[in-house]
């Protein structure tokens, strides 16, 4: 990890208390309402630094499982991982997606991603590997904040997990360690495989959304990008 | 088959006694015997029982059996009767019977078999000997697998009830692995027979895993019965069991999840529908063990420690990957320096070191037990976060009233435990935790009282605690106490023997009374100690002002251990017999006070005041006893001290007083004094003010009857330096040999030591050119007077020379080194008579020697005449040369020598000299030459005595070539008798001299060319193949003054404008401008000059 973990929080926590904060600031509110497009130019960005966060995460995690895992080429089929939100979709399909049900995959995705990451964190054995992922799963809960700080802006109802689904989310242990490894590895995919898709879902969302005369952009600067 | 031949031999026997029966009719005998053969060959077909063969599986019952006879079928009726005690017979209709176990010995057995009405009889021997022990066969009551741990269960019963006790039986297990039935592992199994029916169990540990493929047992037994002496056989196999798994559909490797330790051998499986392609551990490929089916396995051996998260073990397959994960490590070190402890008395601390790490994290973690045995309680400890490179701690809480403690710590993993034991004597094991609250309060100006708490029980024991006390400027001292522990308590101790006013930090750890461990220090706190009245008065000391009027008192500042406060102000008093004067209190800052007093004898008092009281008061008498006759003194110090002793005095009755000043000051001079007791004889003065090269001077007081004497005035340096600056003089007399100098002192701080001496160098020399010259280098020149009286002020330095310029220096000296040098030039005044005298001895000298000369000429003219200038004959006399008068005029047709007989003169040689030279004719002075001398150097050699002589007819053939190569400018006329050798050549020509020079040469001969020149030289041969000059005319070039030749060539000179003289030895007739030798080398020359000039 080449973020240092003081500069990582202390940048986290001012974006997501920026984000959080967005729709209050009166300073942005040009005509009293600025619209969902600073929150999801600021999603888009915290996605963008999620997948940076994630690529040396993943680098440790999987050095950590051992080869061959870490091994660059190691493609093998989807076992076991059932439950996990698949980020693979037909292009059609998305295409033909609606703002406010592509709103809603990603953050039920990173919902269940989020509890399966805390699941990673309680197993893994080292006390780096847990700090790292502990951090992640912050940066993780800030993204789903902030989808749900877009979703309130467009005025979508935040999907509601019903009764009795979510013990399926939270993930129990795997029957051997090997099949535990392919959850992990399969989280470790999907969770970027996620973040790529949320980039394209946010741009998209973020040009159809951005009226030309009110952009308002507030870059993310932070170390390392 | 040697069991049968008894048998038969008792049915051969039979068979011989059925042939005697027919044998009454002889008529018959043919047909009979027909008969007989054949029925006997009907007989031998069908026959009797044979082959009568016993057995027997638990030695109490034989089974026997035998082949009925041929024909025989259904309805055989065999009656069977054993010989023995009772002759017993049963009928069966089998061909097998069991009969109880027959005693040792033989047995006759007949059977009778009866078929159809016919019977046929079988006699056998029957012994113990020959029946086979065979045991039943075995059967398998249960065969079970444990798959987690890859072992077979095996149970059988071995039917000992019907078996006689304590026969060993032995029993061959056998496992097979695979459908085709591998052997994998044949084992015996040893038991003994208790007469019961015992139930055993085997188990057998697979090298891979049992659902890897399908397991097969099978065991037969063997009974060595002591007490059966017929053979012995294995029993039947008894039937197979199998063992095999069944697969769930999640599992396809095996084993899952196992931990084993490093460097065992492993053999992992899959169970796989489809092919497996590859199978890995890490991301090392391992070949393929192919079983049943599309299952493989892979065998590891010494597998390597395993990193955090295991070791992947992996198979792919075309559509799918399978795995496993191994976890290779050790089991736990023994725990290494357990060791307990407490801090407060009511946990116990435990700690260790677990040795070696087991590679094994998380889950497989080891675990720890401690166990005390006295109490059976225990605790436990998980390591799962603690890094392997520290210690482990354990918290046990105490039991009470119990002191002794048992700890065993036990350490386990999946692949094993281990354990260390410590008894321990809590309370001997007191580490208490620092002491917090920590205090100080005062008591009195030197005691305090500590505070601190302590968090423990510790009422059972005493504790030991160690006070740090530090003070400015002071060692650090350490006080112990003990005391009593309590619960929980604070505790507090008196700390005294301080000092007043005072700033002190402290600090405070404890232990037990029996020692173990200090606890770390507390806090540390600073306390100011309260004031006491000043422990003594100031240092006094009184000086009478410059005008003797007032008496000034100094003192001097109380130390902080003496002030035992601040001191706020000072009261001096003085009195005398008569009054008591007391002046105000004088503020602390001011250390002197000025009282005007009278010649009495005065009392001076002076008391130091703080906030607490007076000082007691120091006194100091105002008297001055006088003390004439002293001298002054001097001293050098040694490093920055002075030593100064004096004789020891009986009347001194109180302190003596060492005061000293900086001499240069004026008076009253006072920097410093000091005290010494008065039975001393020395004092050692030291002081940071003192620095090298400053004179100081130093007063010793006697102390007598309450009045100070002054005993001894000294003045001295710590350090002598050298002077700073040099000695200024001047120059009182110059006279034509001698200087009178003067000097001046040099003041005392510049002097910077105690005057030496002076150095005084002179030498001669002018301001410009000696001033450079350094004084020290030793040279012989310079002379040097060293002056050792200081007060001599004045130097006379004698022997000078007259009118000649002195360089003077001079240079003062101490202890401490030489001074700069001051320097002056002097010039001496001029001598008159003796430049006089000087002019006029030479002159005197000159005139007398030309005198005598002349004398000496006149008287002895006859001789010299005869001897340098004889008469010469006239050539005229001579017939042979019979010239015309005008020979000399330049007549063109001149007559031509002849050579007639001629008598020539006699030449008489009146007086030979060899070697000097006579003729003075080479006084020609070169135009050019400047230096006489130079040509004086060499000219003397070249100076020959010649005679004249008429040319020889006889010619003398010298080498040309060594006459060119001697082709000087040399006319060389040579004496005829002698046949000197002329000596005026340079020196690179002296080889030749003697050839060029032996004997007389024709003039046409003479060298005519330098030997550079050569070849222009026979040119100029052929021109002037008539008359040539007794000279080589190119010598006339060579005219330039300061060419080498120059220097021998006075012959060649005077041949310019030579007139023909007869008896001179030059050139007669200087040759014409057109035939005179030119220069060949074209340059600028002298002769040129000259014999250019005519035409010019």
């Amino acid at each position: 990890m080449d973020l240092r973990a003081g500069d990582s929080w202390g940048m986290l926590a001012c974006l997501c208390t920026v984000l959080w904060h967005l729709p209050a600031v009166p300073a942005l509110n040009r005509t009293g309402d600025p619209g969902p497009g600073p929150s999801i130019q600021k999603t888009y960005d915290l996605t963008r630094y999620l997948e940076h966060q994630l690529r040396s995460l993943a680098g440790t995690y999987l050095n950590y499982l051992g080869p061959p895992f870490n091994e660059p080429d190691f493609n093998p089929p989807r076992l076991g991982a059932e439950t996990l939100p698949r980020a693979t979709v037909n292009l059609e399909v998305w295409r033909s997606l609606n703002d406010k049900l592509r709103l809603t995959q990603n953050y039920e995705a990173y919902s269940h991603l989020l509890c399966y990451l805390r699941g990673l964190n309680r197993q893994a054995a080292t006390a780096e590997l847990r700090r790292s992922l502990a951090h992640f799963c912050t940066s993780l809960q800030g993204l789903l904040g902030s989808i749900a700080g877009v979703m309130a802006a467009l005025g979508y109802p935040l999907p509601q997990p019903l009764p009795g689904t979510e013990p399926i989310w939270s993930p129990g242990p795997a029957p051997s360690d090997f099949l535990q490894k392919m959850d992990d590895f399969w989280l470790l995919k999907e969770l970027q495989t996620w973040l790529w898709r949320s980039a394209k879902d946010f741009n998209r969302l973020k040009k159809k959304m951005q009226p030309p005369a009110a952009a308002v952009t507030l870059h993310l600067e932070a170390h390392g990008f | 088959m040697d069991v049968f031949l008894p048998w038969r031999q008792p049915s051969w026997r039979v068979g011989r006694r059925r042939m005697r029966l027919p044998a009454d009719f002889r008529w018959l005998l043919a047909a009979f015997v027909l008969l007989y053969v054949l029925n006997e060959a009907n007989g031998q077909k069908k026959g009797s029982p044979r082959d009568l063969t016993c057995t027997t599986n638990n030695l109490q019952v034989w089974d026997c059996t035998w082949k009925a006879p041929v024909g025989t079928g259904h309805g055989t009726i065999y009656k069977v009767c054993i010989e023995d005690r009772l002759r017993s017979c049963h009928q069966i209709e089998k061909a097998n019977i069991k009969i109880p176990a027959l005693s040792p010995g033989d047995h006759e057995i007949t059977i009778n078999s009866l078929h159809d009405f016919e019977s046929s009889l079988s006699t056998f021997i029957l012994n113990e000997k020959n029946v086979s022990l065979i045991p039943d066969t075995p059967e398998i009551l249960n065969l079970s697998a444990d798959f987690s741990t890859s072992t077979l269960h095996l149970e059988w019963t071995d039917k000992g009830s019907g078996l006689p006790h304590h026969s060993h039986v032995v029993w061959e297990i056998k496992v097979m692995r695979k459908d085709s039935m591998e052997l994998v592992e044949l084992v015996t199994y040893n038991t003994t027979l208790n007469g019961r029916d015992v139930v055993h169990r085997w188990s057998w540990a697979s090298d891979m895993p049992l659902e890897c493929a399908a397991h097969h047992v099978s065991i037969r037994c063997y009974i060595d019965s002591p007490h059966f002496s017929g053979p012995k056989e294995w029993s039947n196999w008894s039937p197979v069991k199998s063992i095999s798994w069944t697969p769930d559909s999640q599992t396809k490797v095996f084993p899952q999840d196992n931990v084993i330790l490093v460097g065992s051998d492993i053999t992992f499986c899959c169970l796989s529908q489809e092919k497996v392609l590859v199978a890995q551990i890490g991301s090392k490929n391992c070949p393929l063990i192919h079983l049943d089916g599309e299952n493989v396995a892979i065998k590891i051996h010494n597998i390597s420690v395993s990193e955090d998260s295991g070791t992947n073990v992996i198979f792919t397959t075309e559509e799918s990957i399978y795995g496993t994960v191994i976890f290779a490590g050790y089991p736990p070190d023994v725990p290494q320096k357990l060791n307990c402890e407490t801090h407060d008395l009511e946990k116990i601390v435990c700690s260790w070191n677990p040795g070696r790490p087991t590679a094994l994290v998380g889950p497989r973690s080891t675990n720890y037990i401690l166990f005390e045995s006295f109490s059976g309680k225990y605790v436990t400890f998980k390591n799962a976060e603690v890094p392997t490179n520290e210690s482990y701690l354990v918290s046990f809480e105490m039991i009470p009233n119990q002191e002794i403690y048992n700890f065993t710590l036990n350490a386990h993993n999946p692949l094993g435990q281990s354990e260390s034991t410590i008894v321990v004597n809590i309370t001997e094991k007191v580490f208490p935790h620092p002491p917090t609250s920590f205090r100080v309060k005062d008591i009195n100006s030197k005691a305090v009282t500590l505070f601190w708490r302590l968090s423990g029980n510790f009422a059972k024991i005493n504790l030991l605690c160690q006070i740090k006390i530090n003070k400015a400027n002071s060692k650090q001292e350490l006080r112990n106490v003990t005391i009593k522990g309590l619960k929980n308590s604070s505790y507090r101790v008196a700390v005294d023997k301080l000092n007043p006013y005072t700033v002190y930090t402290f600090r405070i750890r404890c232990s037990s009374e029996t020692y173990w461990k200090w606890s770390k220090w507390s806090s540390e706190k600073q306390h100011l100690t309260t004031e006491a009245i000043p422990s003594k008065g100031p240092d006094t000391w009184r000086e009478w002002s410059s005008d003797g009027k007032n008496l000034i008192i100094y003192w001097k500042p109380l130390s902080i251990n003496e002030a035992n406060g601040k001191i706020l102000s000072y009261n001096v008093s003085c009195s005398s017999d008569e009054e008591t004067q007391s002046l105000s209190e004088i503020p602390d800052p001011q250390h002197k006070a000025e009282i005007r007093l009278d010649k009495n004898d005065y009392i001076i008092s002076v008391v130091a005041k703080n906030s607490v009281g007076s000082s007691p008061p120091s006194k100091i008498a105002s008297m001055e006893i006088p003390n004439d006759g002293l001298r002054v003194e001097q001293v050098v110090g040694m490093g920055r001290r002075i030593l100064l002793s004096w004789h020891p005095d009986p009347n001194m009755t109180c302190d003596y007083v060492i005061k000293w000043c900086n001499s240069s000051r004026s008076e009253p001079c006072l920097m410093d004094w000091k005290k010494v007791p008065f039975n001393s004889t020395e004092a050692i003065i030291e002081s940071d003010q003192f620095r090298p090269g400053i004179r100081y001077r130093f007063f010793l007081y006697g102390c007598r009857n309450q009045g100070y004497q002054l005993l001894r005035s000294i003045v001295g340096y710590i350090e002598e330096l050298a002077p700073i600056v040099a000695p200024n003089f001047t120059v009182e007399d110059t006279s034509a040999d001698s200087i009178l100098v003067k000097w001046e002192d040099i003041p005392v701080e510049e002097l910077r030591g105690f005057l030496r001496g002076y150095l005084f160098y002179f030498e001669k020399g002018e301001r410009d050119t000696s001033k450079v010259r350094g004084l020290e280098s030793g040279r012989s020149d310079i002379k040097v007077k060293n002056i050792t009286d200081i007060s001599q002020k004045t130097l006379r330095i004698a022997d000078l020379q007259g009118k000649t310029s002195y360089h003077l220096v001079l240079r003062a000296y101490t202890d401490g080194g030489l001074g700069p040098e001051k320097s002056m030039f002097v010039v001496t005044k001029e001598n008159s008579v003796g430049l006089i005298i000087a002019i006029l001895i030479p002159v005197a000298v000159a005139v007398i020697i030309g005198v005598v000369t002349s004398i000496l000429c006149y008287r002895k003219r006859e001789w010299i005449k005869e001897t340098f200038y004889p008469d010469i004959p006239n050539p005229e006399n001579c017939k042979a040369l019979q010239f015309q008068k005008s020979v000399c005029e330049g007549n063109s047709a001149l007559k031509t020598l002849e050579m007639n007989p001629c008598t020539p003169n006699n030449v008489e040689v009146l007086e030979t000299r060899s070697a000097l030279p006579k003729i003075e004719d080479t006084e020609i002075v070169s135009p050019v030459a400047e230096r006489p001398l130079d040509s004086c150097d060499v000219e003397p050699e070249n100076h020959v005595a010649v005679s004249y002589c008429p040319p020889i007819i006889e010619e003398e053939i010298s080498n040309p070539a060594v006459d060119e190569a001697g082709g000087t400018s040399q006319v060389i006329y040579i004496d005829v008798q002698s046949m000197y050798q002329p000596q005026a050549k340079p020196e690179e020509d002296q080889e030749i001299d003697p050839i060029v020079g032996a004997g007389y040469k024709p003039q046409m001969r003479l060298p005519i060319n330098s030997t550079v020149e050569e070849t222009a030289a026979v040119d100029d041969i052929d021109k002037t193949a008539g008359y040539r000059p007794q000279a080589n005319v190119n010598t006339w070039k060579l005219v330039s003054p300061d060419s080498p030749r120059s220097t021998d060539s006075n012959s060649e000179i005077v041949s310019f404008g030579s007139p023909c003289s007869i008896n001179s030895r030059q050139f007669l007739i200087p040759p014409k401008d057109e035939d005179s030798p030119k220069s060949n080398g074209g340059g600028w020359s002298f002769s040129n000059f000259f014999q250019n000039k005519p035409n010019d």
